[in-house]
């Protein structure tokens, strides 16, 4: 491949760059129609930039829906959950790969064999159990029984085993406890996958869909997502698709933002971790 | 040695009361009828010999199975194609396409689904548009029996192929380059490089996305949910959505939590013949298992 690349460079640029078109464009495409007026034509290619831009759409959304409201809730139940789970994937992930314990190898090949059985399955037991708990409506609902995933300690382990057992030691002869030698010695070394592992955490739990949608059961407290499904029927059944642009460009666009911050700690460092195996 | 177990402990806590707990909840409410107030019923095995009957779940499964077949195929393999060039391009930009590139799946895919339908709209999408242009006839690709499920495959393989792209990265990135150089001395061309050292050297890490992107698909439900609704008919409409509506549309609660059994089934038989497969060729497990 990689003579390949040397001999042909401007082939993949061009083959790079027409797939990053692809992927940009229907997200353009979005934002254009959002700021068209609704009585603008949507189809053509030549629509594509908007002939007399205008926010009318925007505030049209915003009296449809409790917007600042869903937002909120969205990032609350995804600040929330990240830290959780990035604070117990990690603290497992390191006790699977730095202590030798009596049945670790059994516990964790179960821990991964759960990932094989679709969590949906058990989607009528959990509404029953929710609706037992009063959590219906509640931020603890979506926060709570995703607080620590399979996937994480998984991805986590892989990355911790690799710390040095000297330094642990060390750590213990200086007086340190076992959750201190995590916080302090092994914590601050995997900043990079934590990161990545915050990163897509948060994007799923922002994005996820099924479960608030079963578990949140008014307008104030649908996520964003949630909301974000009702629009094409909020305003009688044909809401114009530049006002349901709208939308979906406020449920996207923060989530971009924090992204290309956060880019530099992309999944690359976890996925290595995966490969590694 | 016991903050071991403590450390491990909120996993199985958890998975015990919001995993295992309906797990086995949900086997006993497959064997009953009930509408969620009325006392439960037991009814033996008669949902699962209803759901064979049931043409709404046949299609329902079958839709599913073919949303799985397609999408890992297109998928995997432009995730692959993807990932080579990105490995094999040198003249820098690097950071910048993975970036780009990853971007769809950023993208929560309520608000692209919606984006989707209307590029796929019969009327004003732009798909049609310029199909017309071209001088061709519009599709209703959301509105037709036969069409319906290519829009919720293209966005699938939109939204998901980055994630594997970047995956597969990672695996190419670790292949000894040496075994490239040996190659090229034998005298292999690109073809050849990628059949018996590229494709070879990923094996564990294409298995690896190969089960968890089966697992995914089989569970799709936001797509069609959002850009069909399903329909029309049952012609997009995936198993977990028949479940969901099943459960909590009509209320059969016992039938809903059958469905979720056959689904359990179905990906545990794949599961256990992807692995089965590879053990058979002598690979190793590493990628999956660690």
């Amino acid at each position: 491949m990689r003579g390949a690349g040397r001999r042909n460079p401007p082939l993949f640029h061009v083959l790079l760059l027409l797939w990053c078109l692809l992927s940009v464009f229907p997200l353009l495409w979005m934002v254009g129609t959002s700021l068209k007026p609704t009585s603008e034509g949507i189809g053509g290619l030549r629509s594509m930039i908007p002939g007399s831009p205008t926010a009318d759409n925007y505030a049209r959304v915003a009296a449809l829906l409790p917007l600042l409201r869903n937002t909120l809730n969205s990032f609350i139940v995804a600040s929330a959950g990240t830290a959780a789970t990035v604070f117990l994937c990690s603290l497992a992930g390191f006790a699977f790969g730095k202590y030798d314990f009596p049945g670790r190898d059994v516990l964790f090949l179960f821990l991964l064999a759960t990932m094989l059985v679709p969590p949906e399955v058990g989607i009528v037991p959990t509404f029953l159990i929710m609706k037992r708990l009063h959590w219906i409506n509640t931020y603890w609902a979506l926060i709570v029984p995703r607080a620590a995933t399979a996937i994480g300690i998984f991805y986590m382990r892989q990355y911790i085993t690799g710390f040095p057992t000297e330094i642990m030691e060390q750590g213990r002869l200086d007086g340190c406890r076992e959750f201190r030698v995590y916080w302090q010695l092994v914590l601050p070394s995997v900043t990079p996958a934590l990161a990545a592992w915050a990163t897509i955490s948060f994007i799923a739990r922002w994005n996820d869909f099924m479960w608030p949608l079963l578990l949140m059961r008014s307008r104030e407290m649908y996520t964003l997502m949630v909301s974000i499904a009702v629009l094409p029927v909020a305003e009688g059944l044909s809401t114009p698709w530049p006002v349901i642009m709208a939308g979906t460009t406020i449920a996207v666009l923060p989530l971009i933002c924090v992204y290309f911050v956060l880019q530099r700690f992309q999944v690359s460092g976890l996925t290595l971790g995966a490969v590694k195996g | 040695m016991r903050h071991a177990y403590v450390f491990i402990a909120p996993f199985y806590v958890l998975f015990l009361l919001f995993g295992a707990f309906p797990l086995v909840w949900s086997l006993i409410l497959s064997f009953q009828d009930w509408d969620g107030l009325r006392p439960m019923k037991a009814v033996g095995l008669r949902n699962f010999a209803l759901l064979l009957r049931d043409q709404r779940f046949l299609d329902a499964a079958a839709n599913t199975v073919l949303y799985w077949a397609v999408d890992i195929v297109f998928i995997l393999t432009l995730a692959l194609f993807m990932a080579i060039l990105l490995q094999g391009n040198r003249l820098g930009g690097k950071r910048f396409y993975r970036v780009v590139l990853f971007l769809p799946n950023v993208t929560a895919t309520v608000a692209v689904g919606l984006v989707f339908s209307m590029l796929f709209d019969f009327n004003s999408g732009l798909i049609n548009s310029v199909l017309q242009s071209l001088g061709l006839h519009g599709l209703p690709w959301l509105n037709s029996t036969g069409l319906s499920k290519i829009p919720v495959m293209v966005l699938n393989v939109w939204r998901v192929t980055p994630w594997y792209m970047l995956i597969l990265l990672s695996g190419l990135q670790a292949i000894n380059p040496e075994l490239y150089q040996a190659a090229v001395v034998d005298g292999a061309g690109p073809v050849q490089k990628l059949v018996h050292v590229t494709i070879p050297s990923l094996a564990t890490v294409l298995f690896f996305c190969f089960l968890t992107e089966t697992i995914d698909s089989f569970r799709i439900f936001t797509e069609p949910y959002i850009m069909t609704g399903g329909g029309p008919g049952a012609s997009s409409l995936s198993i977990v959505q028949y479940l969901y509506e099943s459960g909590f549309t009509v209320f059969k609660l016992g039938y809903a939590s059958a469905i979720g059994y056959v689904l359990t089934l179905m990906l545990l038989v794949i599961s256990a013949a992807q692995v089965f497969s590879l053990r058979r060729r002598g690979s190793v497990v590493g990628g999956g298992t660690g």
